[in-house]
């Protein structure tokens, strides 16, 4: 039995190769992202092992229960502290040195870098052992002197950079100018994930980042005969209260996880994808068995005739698939090798790429790709297995039909089920339980799909009803032949396109929305804020606009980290005279009024969780604290999730930097002269850059269609299968219909007719499924936006543009996967065509 | 009752030239197979069908009855010799060519498989109409209609009819479009006696009472006897004509070619 089953897998073995195709991305998919994410870690922790392999511990500030400094990472010790551990017996060397952050200027004037990496700034360690930098061969030497500069050997090429420059970097206290004087590497990697780094003196590094006597860290090489741990105990027992010790191997962990803990996410985005895809080929997958099983009723009556069981049956087509999934599944993980590659290299280009090194392929990745491409296969041949095990043995006697009846479709029930997901979506979506409308959302999609097959001929009808003639009559009687093999077929792609859509319009409402709030609340004519998120706005650089003849009014937003009711939040803080100028938040109270009020962001109010008149205890990382009382709530964003007056702020010891600068321009001034003359004034700050409102529409609508972009590329994956699914169905079926192919050429249909008729089929498929996966996109991104309405989604926008590009895409789809099949349908041999069995 | 070659060179002139004829074949040849072990499907075949005329091809199997039948429609091609339907050569023309001359001047009803499953009993009618983008003349239309019998079986689909009921539907698709010649390859051979019979009836009705042209490939001696002349082939070769013939002459007949 077993035997049948194989040669039957291989005599089939052009119809099996498209199917195995869809196999094969969709594990290509999956195994690729976890080659991928495997990756990264491996590469980082090779990278993070080789640069602390000297370091046997490593003493630092304690950090704050909250908040931070913008100079730097850790609080930094006292200098002494140095001393006082190289002084231990346990100790063979100990370096202090400082790390900060500082923003790498280029030739231009332009920042480098600092739109997401950090932007590190380093004091030189002299200690072989203990440096994590290497200058690369050829390319200078490090830092001794006042003004000297070495910087990565990423960051030198990214900003063109060559020994002997003249370089600026801008620190939170000033620009500075420096001599470049050395190119260096990262142990083995030529940059540390994107990060910038500038690697000066000590001595300037204490200078520039206001230092004087401290240092960030001290690391420490142990005497041989101690282990790290004990290292540690003893260094602990001679640090200060504000400075703790770690071992190497915890600076090591640490420095990995605080490069991987973003994996997570984009592990699990991934996976999320390649999921989509190997969904989307299990649809291929049953729709071949299904075909395959109806072609093969007679042969498969024919073993029962003989004498086989229906248990064998299952067996014979189950051992194909089988077969098919090991191949396929195999060839899968292969490619998902390359897929990582190819991620690998494109994380890379766009500056996020992991440290350079082979790529790492665990052995459960092997197992996973195997395991998820054999199962889904085996999954989705068994009904068509399961089926052909009730063909009866007398089947093998009758002449195969060339319409078979379809089961009715149990059309009420799938109504049934529709309306019952629908119903939960509304009800989810009035009461505000996100949990029933997802679960609506997901039943009312699955009774979509069970209903296709009954949407199809009146869909396919009317979608094929511009077709003329002959061709046009038969493409939507073929098409319309059998629902439940064109809907599959179309199923493939419906899933696709709604995500597609869905994707479209979440980007397009998220863009719309921002607009119109950023619209709103900015009656401001520019907006000044850094480049870089490590550095601030200085009170120097508030002065230098404040005094443009050409500024009207000038209202700084601050920022910083605080503990409301002992919990963890973002307080900012405004300017209450000037505010209301160049601000409206959407506020129930007149902003000039609240005095030593706290307000709150509106959610929170309609949560419940704050009421209007509640006191609430804000602490302050500087110790200070104070109640305040809740006096009204505002709707915008951008002020967090608390807001205080700038008196508030200073009473409870807030930085004076601030992170926004709102600038309204003097009466009569023309936008252009004013912006002219505010860029003008901040020259000397090349890390804060000068917006209109409208450019920060436009720049929050280039990341949001970013993302929109790249969720499309990797949902075109899934696309693509859906099309390999057309092509297939299609030449399956074409095989089915060779002398009815035949008789049509016989009596007249030309070859360019009988192509067109299979193209027709294919682009009415196509776009049936288009068609449906368009309102399933439409309807869920409306679920979507409504559920999301009070998180800032305001806005429900349809790009229509996009829906109907999609449209004509799936169209074309169509025509592409049409063309094999319907040139080996135009080529068949009409005599032969009509004697075929 | 002539045999073939007593007629030679001046029949195959006659073929050359002659302007009444709906189909004609001179010298025809085919060969399948390769060396060693060749079959002379055609052999040299010279004949010629007038018009408004039901002529039968019988012969035993392998004689080259089918061959010469698909040759003459254009569904295939001869090695050597030359084919005509009316006035107009086969051999110059290409597949376009040939595919619109199966379309607007051919008919042809097959043994089985007449018909496309998904299109109902009055599309399927229609169908060379159809591809041709031709206009329906509802007259005849309803003439063929009537004629066949199935008035009331035309929004049906092939597999709701009987076998019977088919071969009459694919009859009418082959008339339909008024073609110069209806090619018929063992039209009765699936059927039962009663039904092959209604159906050759309905053939020979098509000849006597609209002077349509059928050529049509047989081995049952019964079928034979519906048309007005039967012509015999054996090995690729034409090897006698008989007129007006009826099942017992050619039952005859074809006991002398056995012997």
């Amino acid at each position: 039995m077993l035997q049948t089953a194989w040669k039957s897998a291989l005599a089939h073995k052009a119809r099996l190769a498209l199917t195995s195709v869809a196999i094969l991305l969709g594990v290509a998919f999956v195994s690729g992202s976890f080659v991928f994410t495997d990756t990264i870690q491996a590469r980082f922790e090779s990278l993070f092992s080789d640069v602390y392999a000297g370091t046997d511990a490593s003493v630092r500030g304690v950090a704050a229960e909250f908040g931070g400094d913008v100079r730097t990472e850790f609080p930094a010790v006292p200098q002494t502290v140095v001393t006082a551990v190289s002084a231990l017996p346990e100790v063979a060397e100990a370096a202090g040195y400082i790390q900060g952050f500082g923003q790498i200027i280029d030739a231009d004037g332009k920042p480098v870098g600092g739109m997401g990496p950090p932007t590190y700034v380093y004091s030189w360690v002299e200690s072989p052992a203990l440096n994590p930098f290497r200058i690369t061969d050829g390319n200078g030497r490090a830092p001794t002197a006042s003004g000297e500069l070495v910087v990565d050997a990423a960051t030198a090429q990214t900003a063109a950079l060559s020994v002997g420059d003249r370089v600026s970097v801008q620190f939170a206290s000033g620009t500075e100018s420096f001599q470049l004087v050395g190119i260096v590497s990262f142990g083995d990697s030529n940059n540390l994930a994107g990060a910038t780094i500038a690697t000066i003196t000590f001595a300037d590094a204490q200078r520039i980042l206001g230092l004087d006597g401290q240092v960030t860290f001290v690391d420490v090489v142990g005497v041989d005969s101690v282990s790290q741990d004990a290292l540690v105990d003893s260094i602990a027992a001679v640090l200060p209260p504000s400075a703790e010790v770690v071992t190497g191997d915890q600076l090591t962990a640490e420095a990995i996880s605080g490069f991987t803990d973003g994996l997570g996410f984009l592990s699990t985005a991934l996976l999320g994808f390649a999921g989509v895809a190997v969904f989307v080929g299990a649809f291929i997958i049953f729709n071949t068995f299904r075909i395959v099983v109806a072609q093969r009723t007679r042969e498969l009556a024919l073993l029962r005739a003989v004498g086989a069981s229906p248990r064998q049956v299952v067996t014979v087509v189950l051992t194909e698939a089988l077969t098919v999934a090991v191949i396929a599944s195999a060839l899968g993980v292969l490619a998902g090798i390359g897929f990582a590659q190819l991620i690998k290299a494109a994380m890379g280009a766009v500056g996020f790429g992991p440290p350079d090194g082979p790529l790492t392929i665990e052995p459960r990745t092997f197992v996973i790709g195997m395991a998820v491409g054999i199962l889904v296969t085996l999954a989705a041949a068994l009904v068509p297995a399961l089926h052909a095990a009730r063909v009866p043995p007398v089947a093998a006697m009758q002449s195969s039909a060339g319409v078979r009846p379809a089961r009715p479709v149990r059309t009420l029930l799938r109504v049934g089920i529709l309306a019952v997901g629908a119903a939960s979506v509304g009800f989810g979506l009035l009461t505000d339980r996100l949990l029933v409308t997802s679960l609506g959302a997901v039943v009312a999609v699955i009774a979509v799909l069970l209903l296709a097959p009954v949407l199809t001929r009146p869909v396919t009808w009317t979608v094929g009803r511009p077709i003329p003639g002959a061709v046009g009559l038969l493409a939507r009687q073929n098409t319309a032949r059998d629902p439940r093999r064109t809907s599959a077929t179309a199923s493939a792609l419906t899933i696709g396109i709604a995500l597609v859509v869905f994707t479209a319009i979440f980007a397009a409402s998220t863009k719309d929305s921002i607009a119109s709030s950023l619209d709103e609340a900015f009656p401001a004519d520019l907006v000044v804020a850094p480049s870089n998120m490590y550095m601030a706005i200085t009170p120097a650089a508030a002065e230098a606009v404040a005094a443009v003849p050409e500024v009207g009014v000038v209202s700084a937003l601050r920022a910083g980290a605080a503990q409301i009711d002992g919990v963890d939040a973002t307080v900012t803080a405004f300017n209450a005279d000037t505010i209301e100028a160049v601000y409206t938040p959407g506020a129930d109270v007149a902003l000039a009024t609240v005095g030593d009020g706290l307000l709150v962001q509106r959610t929170l109010v309609d949560e419940g969780a704050v009421a209007v008149g509640d006191t609430m205890t804000v602490a302050f990382p500087t110790g200070k604290s104070a109640a305040l009382q809740v006096v009204g709530s505002f709707r915008d964003t951008t002020l967090g999730s608390y807001a205080v007056t700038g008196s508030t702020w200073d009473r409870l010891g807030g930085s004076s930097d601030a992170v926004t600068m709102l600038i309204g321009l003097a009466p009569g001034v023309g936008f252009q002269a004013g912006r002219t003359a505010v860029e003008k004034a901040l020259a000397g700050f090349p890390s804060l850059t000068v917006n209109s409102v409208s450019d920060q529409i436009a720049a929050a609508t280039a990341q949001v269609d970013a993302f929109l972009v790249l969720f499309t590329a990797l949902l075109a994956m899934a696309l693509f299968i859906a099309v390999l699914g057309i092509a297939n169905t299609l030449a399956l079926s074409i095989v089915e219909r060779t002398r009815e192919i035949g008789l049509l050429r016989a009596v007249g249909l030309s070859r360019r007719q009988v192509r067109a008729m299979i193209t027709s089929e294919a682009v009415v498929t196509a776009v049936f499924g288009a068609l449906l996966g368009s309102l399933l996109g439409v309807a869920l991104g409306w679920v979507v936006v409504t559920a999301f309405a009070a998180e800032g989604l305001s806005s429900f926008s349809i790009p229509v543009l996009q829906v109907l590009l999609w449209l004509a895409v799936s169209a074309l789809a169509g025509v592409i996967a049409a063309a094999l099949p319907a040139r080996k349908a135009a080529r068949l041999d009409v005599l032969e065509a009509i004697a075929y069995e | 009752m002539t045999l073939a070659d007593t007629r030679g060179r001046e029949v195959r002139e006659d073929i050359a030239t002659s302007t009444t004829a709906a189909a004609r074949m001179q010298d025809g040849r085919k060969t399948y197979g390769l060396d060693g072990a060749q079959v002379h499907a055609l052999d040299g075949v010279d004949i010629s069908f007038d018009r408004g005329a039901f002529t039968a091809i019988m012969g035993p199997s392998g004689s080259g009855k089918s061959t010469l039948l698909h040759t003459l429609a254009g569904l295939d091609t001869l090695d050597s010799g030359r084919v005509w339907i009316g006035q107009d050569e086969l051999g110059p023309l290409r597949e376009r060519g040939l595919t619109r001359l199966r379309r607007d001047r051919v008919g042809f009803v097959f043994q089985a498989f007449n018909l496309i499953p998904t299109l109902t009993a009055r599309e399927n009618i229609l169908l060379p109409l159809t591809i041709a983008g031709r206009a329906v003349d509802q007259a005849w239309f309803d003439t063929v209609i009537a004629t066949i019998g199935l008035a009331d079986r035309l929004g049906h689909r092939p597999p709701q009819l009987s076998g019977g009921q088919q071969q009459r539907v694919a009859a009418a698709r082959a008339l339909v479009s008024r073609p110069e010649i209806v090619f018929a390859d063992e039209p009765s051979g699936n059927l039962d006696s009663q039904s092959g019979a209604e159906l050759l009836g309905f053939m020979r009705m098509a000849v006597r009472e609209f002077g349509q042209t059928i050529v049509m490939v047989t081995h049952d001696p019964n079928a034979a006897a519906y048309s007005d002349h039967v012509v015999f082939l054996a090995d690729g070769r034409v090897v006698a004509h008989l007129d007006d013939p009826t099942a017992a002459s050619v039952l005859d007949f074809m006991k002398t070619l056995g012997a």
